[in-house]
């Protein structure tokens, strides 16, 4: 989000954001009752049954991007942006073949309750667990930061109190249900916030079909003024939206605030619907990112709009100038609460990492981790505030490689670790590692202008697939050991 | 069996994406031929990544047949859309209200998988995936894993705790498993 929202406070919206706020902060009073313990702060006490996951889980895949962000990229570079959610016909029920069971299964036999641990548990190792805990680390300070950016641009959209009133209001809702309830509180938020965003992206998709004329009305307009828009690739070259597929795809597996819930659910003979109802789910929240960014395109083709002056503003100037004032309230509000969910999310994945991860990589032993959890997402909240505040464009960079970041340390150790017996520790290590030094090096030197890659590569796709590689070549040169590090128990899930 | 040709044919996709990525650093940038290993490439590693962690027992049994629907479903689409001539316009003809190519992408890779996958995750869920007899087994495991790392000091409320596994210790005996 480029901070270049249009002000929209009307008594309307105004209200309904404010009474979505008042119902999370009911909800987190209400979870707050029930976290007890670590396992309830971290992972719900793996209690959560299967729709409020789904629903919750959902929530989480898109966050706010889907609705500001994913909208204004499709306006800018067509139908390229739509290989960013594509993915998502295979990516649910690969990540339910592919992890769902084996991290439910680790939950069940040994009560694990993060990302790392899955990986602490496989290898048998303190230093991968460790390892992994950090590349989260980084990745999520990035990901806190600009969610922070976005919640306060967001938050100053609808009350006009300056993006920087913004991110402390938003980030002082978020900690508080954030502390008290833990992950149950964040997970019921989604449930609420995700709900209410599938039935505002419905309502928005039949309001864009209706003003365009349907969408061979809207392509229509499209096509006589800018064919390239509708081409298959859009305005990218084939590899770079490809690239996008890769990344958005198979990097899916290495995302920990989506991977994590799997610990949740409390059966784990529910998971038989879950991707069914998520990919649903997602598909209904997706309409709103598809049918605004074609739909605001194909009023700026006819001259019913004039061009935007920033791509995040397609969503604000569509629903302002063509939906019901209380559609348009419900889903800047539900921008916001996406917002607020993704960094309660984020924030609760990071804090377990401090108390817990690496703690257990240093052979200490975690002690009073609900204390210490609710510590630390305090101290985390408050630095990520900071930086979103004072860090001015960095916060962008910190953004650009957060996803990648996780698929490129995570999905190999994690993801093809779980399901192939012949990986090795050192496999698991050396392809982190790699994820780390190529994604921080490259990034950091496009950064600063020193170097790019050629275009149609992105360092988030060249350093997933290097990091793919090195996982198999160290794994086969080490494979002599890797059946003694492998727990029986863990053999067991692994084979089951 | 399956696994091994499902790990083979992830590293040849990733291979393969990895020389469609390398090749846009030739001189004069990315030849025409740049996305094709990655257009079907990235099927490959998807479909291959699902059947290992769908196998059991060394099978995928029913799933061949929607893995293999889904693979050739990403592959079409893919070629289809690079290999089509490129003629939107504004009296090119709609399908589904989109121009061939886009209609292809959009319900062809972005539709068709989830009439087919998600279902039959579903279908073969208590064969393929997880049944009770099968947590059973995972949370007896659990147990036995919890009492042998107890075992040696056998305090009365003695809990084993995670980094227990951490520790270079031999490995215990591994239970026999299903099949």
């Amino acid at each position: 989000m480029s901070g270049a929202l249009p002000h929209v406070a009307h008594p309307a919206i105004v209200a309904v954001a404010a009474a979505y706020f008042a119902i999370v902060v009911m909800i987190s009073v209400w979870a707050t009752r029930r976290t007890k313990t670590a396992s309830d702060f971290f992972v719900a006490g793996h209690g959560i049954g299967l729709v409020a996951l789904t629903v919750a889980s959902v929530s989480t895949s898109v966050s706010g991007f889907a609705f500001i962000g994913g909208p204004g990229l499709i306006y800018s570079i067509g139908l390229a942006a739509m290989y960013i959610v594509l993915p998502a016909s295979v990516t649910n029920v690969m990540g339910a073949w592919v992890l769902a069971k084996r991290m439910r299964l680790l939950g069940e036999a040994r009560g694990l309750m993060t990302v790392p641990d899955a990986i602490g548990a496989r290898y048998r190792s303190p230093a991968a667990q460790g390892l992994s805990g950090v590349a989260i680390l980084i990745g999520i300070i990035g990901y806190m930061a600009t969610n922070a950016l976005a919640m306060g641009v967001v938050i100053d959209a609808i009350f006009g109190v300056g993006i920087a009133w913004g991110i402390w209001i938003g980030m002082g809702v978020t900690l508080a249900y954030s502390v008290a309830g833990g992950i149950l509180a964040g997970i019921y938020v989604d449930v609420f916030q995700g709900t209410l965003m599938a039935a505002a992206s419905v309502l928005v998709f039949l309001a864009v079909l209706k003003v365009g004329g349907g969408l061979g009305g809207i392509s229509t307009h499209i096509l006589a003024h800018d064919p390239g828009f509708l081409s298959p690739w859009g305005k990218a070259a084939p590899l770079a939206a490809l690239s996008f597929f890769l990344v958005f795809g198979l990097g899916s597996l290495g995302q920990p605030q989506g991977v994590h819930k799997y610990y949740m659910l409390k059966d784990p003979l529910q998971l038989r619907w879950y991707p069914l109802l998520k990919t649903l789910g997602l598909i209904l929240v997706l309409l709103l990112y598809f049918g605004v960014g074609v739909g605001v395109k194909s009023l700026v083709a006819r001259g019913a709009l004039a061009p935007l002056t920033a791509p995040d503003t397609a969503t604000p100037t569509f629903l302002l100038r063509f939906t019901p004032v209380i559609l348009a309230a419900l889903v800047f509000s539900g921008v916001a609460a996406a917002t607020m969910s993704a960094v309660n999310s984020f924030i609760n994945i990071a804090a377990a990492v401090v108390t817990h991860d690496l703690p257990l990589a240093l052979g200490r032993t975690p002690r009073n981790e609900l204390k210490w959890g609710r510590i630390s997402t305090a101290v985390l909240a408050v630095a990520a505030a900071v930086l979103a505040q004072f860090s001015g464009s960095m916060v962008a960079f910190l953004g650009i490689f957060g996803w990648g970041l996780f698929a490129c340390t995570l999905v190999p150790a994690l993801a093809i670790g779980l399901n192939w017996e012949g990986a090795t520790k050192e496999g698991a290590l050396a392809s982190i590692a790699t994820g780390l030094a190529v994604t921080l090096s490259f990034e950091t030197l496009a950064y600063f202008k020193v170097y790019s890659f050629p275009a149609g590569v992105t360092v988030s796709g060249l350093s997933l697939v290097l990091s793919i590689l090195v996982f198999f070549a160290v794994s086969w040169l080490t494979r002599t050991r890797a059946a003694a590090q492998i727990d029986p128990d863990v053999r067991l899930v692994m084979s089951v | 069996m399956t696994k091994r040709l499902a790990l083979g044919t992830l590293v040849l996709a990733a291979l393969a994406i990895l020389a469609a990525y390398a090749s846009a650093f030739l001189p004069g940038g990315a030849p025409k031929w740049a996305p094709w290993p990655m257009a079907l490439g990235m099927p490959a590693a998807l479909v291959a990544i699902m059947v290992l962690g769908a196998a059991r027992n060394g099978r995928v049994g029913k799933l061949a047949l929607p893995f293999a629907f889904s693979g050739l479903v990403l592959a079409t689409g893919f070629a289809l859309a690079l290999a089509l001539p490129a003629d939107e316009r504004a009296a090119s003809p709609l399908y589904g209200g989109l121009p061939l190519r886009a209609a292809i992408v959009i319900y062809g890779i972005g539709i068709l998988p989830i009439v087919v996958l998600p279902i039959a995750y579903a279908l073969t869920f208590s064969e393929q995936t997880l049944n009770a007899d099968d947590l059973e087994r995972v949370r007896r495991a659990g147990e036995e894993w919890a009492r042998a790392k107890a075992s040696p000091s056998p305090a009365p409320d003695a809990k084993p705790r995670l980094h227990d596994t951490l520790r270079d210790e031999p490995v215990p005996a591994i239970p026999a498993v299903r099949g």
